[in-house]
């Protein structure tokens, strides 16, 4: 092959890059407006707690967690309705959003699998938390048993639609911000009183020696802070690069 | 003994894929998960037969569906990549990689005779 076929390759691949770089920006642009809207209810979710940020002498909450964090909610209805009403009007807003895109930029994103994960999963969760169970145990003591009723908990299906949401925008960002939202939650939720620290991960992070465990000392609305903040972060570069890229 | 050479790159290339316009579509459309008719002809600076043209012989080669619809009154063409098309993608891009570097590799070397 003559040097000038191999300039000409080159050339193409560089025009290629090129293309594909401006056509990611036009798809995918529109990511920031989802994670914006997730990490506002992640954050609007604080007032379902009765001390979101401060501290209380005694805390009790029952399974299933409705706020979505294991901590003392105002009204469990109330928690029960804003995330069952909640997140179908986020992912009705999000359809809306991304349907007006496509008629405008001609570009397509696969949203309908974001959204029929995320209710898919709020479903599975409904489904779940309404098997019977025992009677429910005294509030006031951490309670022994299965840890998989804490899972029940409206933050997973949240975090599942993150991740398939990072994967339709092809954002690693986002499929980051969803694992971290669901590795929080599992954490917190399947441990009680919330952010008690088991004994193995205290010798681990301690370097060693011999220790019973503890207990972070942050509330609620600080954990919901640490889960918006990685979408919040994905949402302003998104933004950001999609105006000076119309500038 | 001899030593068996490993095939040229160049062989590695697709006559449908390699043809340039060709390798635009696919582009365009492996970073969306559909692209409208009328946004790709003009992404490309393309005429309406033009596209058409190449369209139907990455069709008929399985590399892309197309789907007809209507947007309101207004009839429209959708264009999706396949998983076929995808790959044949990926695989025309490493061949030409690999061809550039394999010929920058060699025009590095000093000649041997001078």
């Amino acid at each position: 092959m003559d040097p000038g076929a191999t300039e000409q390759a080159g050339r193409t691949l560089a025009e290629l890059e090129r293309l594909r770089r401006r056509t990611h920006r036009r798809a995918h642009g529109g990511a920031w407006l989802p994670a914006t809207g997730i990490a506002v209810l992640l954050l609007a979710s604080m007032a379902l707690y009765r001390h979101p940020l401060g501290s209380a002498s005694s805390i009790m909450a029952d399974h299933p967690w409705w706020a979505g964090l294991p901590d003392e909610q105002r009204n469990p209805v109330t928690s029960y309705v804003f995330w069952f009403v909640g997140t179908p009007l986020l992912f009705a807003a999000t359809g809306l959003w991304y349907h007006w895109r496509a008629r405008r930029l001609g570009v397509r994103v696969a949203w309908p699998l974001f959204v029929g994960t995320g209710l898919g999963v709020l479903a599975l969760l409904a489904v779940f938390a309404a098997v019977p169970t025992g009677p429910v145990p005294d509030g006031l003591v951490a309670a022994e048993g299965p840890f998989w009723p804490g899972l029940l908990t409206p933050l997973l299906p949240l975090a599942a639609a993150v991740v398939v949401l990072g994967r339709a925008e092809r954002s690693r960002g986002l499929v980051v911000a969803g694992g971290w939202i669901a590795l929080l939650t599992v954490w917190l939720c399947t441990s009680f009183p919330l952010g008690s620290v088991p004994g193995w991960a205290s010798w681990l992070l301690g370097g060693g020696g011999e220790s019973l465990g503890g207990q972070l000392a942050l509330r609620p609305g600080h954990y919901l802070v640490l889960m918006a903040l990685p979408l919040l972060s994905v949402a302003a570069v998104r933004l950001l690069s999609g105006r000076a890229d119309r500038a | 003994m001899t030593q068996q050479q490993p095939p040229h790159p160049a062989t590695a290339l697709d006559d449908v894929v390699h043809q340039r316009v060709r390798l635009g579509i696919l582009t365009v459309l492996s970073e969306t998960h559909e692209c409208r008719f009328a946004t790709l002809r003009d992404e490309l600076g393309l005429t309406d037969g033009n596209l058409n043209r190449h369209l139907r012989i990455l069709e008929q080669a399985g590399l892309l569906q197309v789907t007809k619809g209507y947007e309101g009154r207004r009839p429209c063409t959708w264009l999706r990549l396949t998983r076929q098309g995808r790959a044949a993608l990926h695989a025309e891009v490493a061949a030409l990689e690999q061809l550039v570097s394999r010929i920058r590799t060699a025009t590095d070397q000093p000649d041997p005779q001078s």
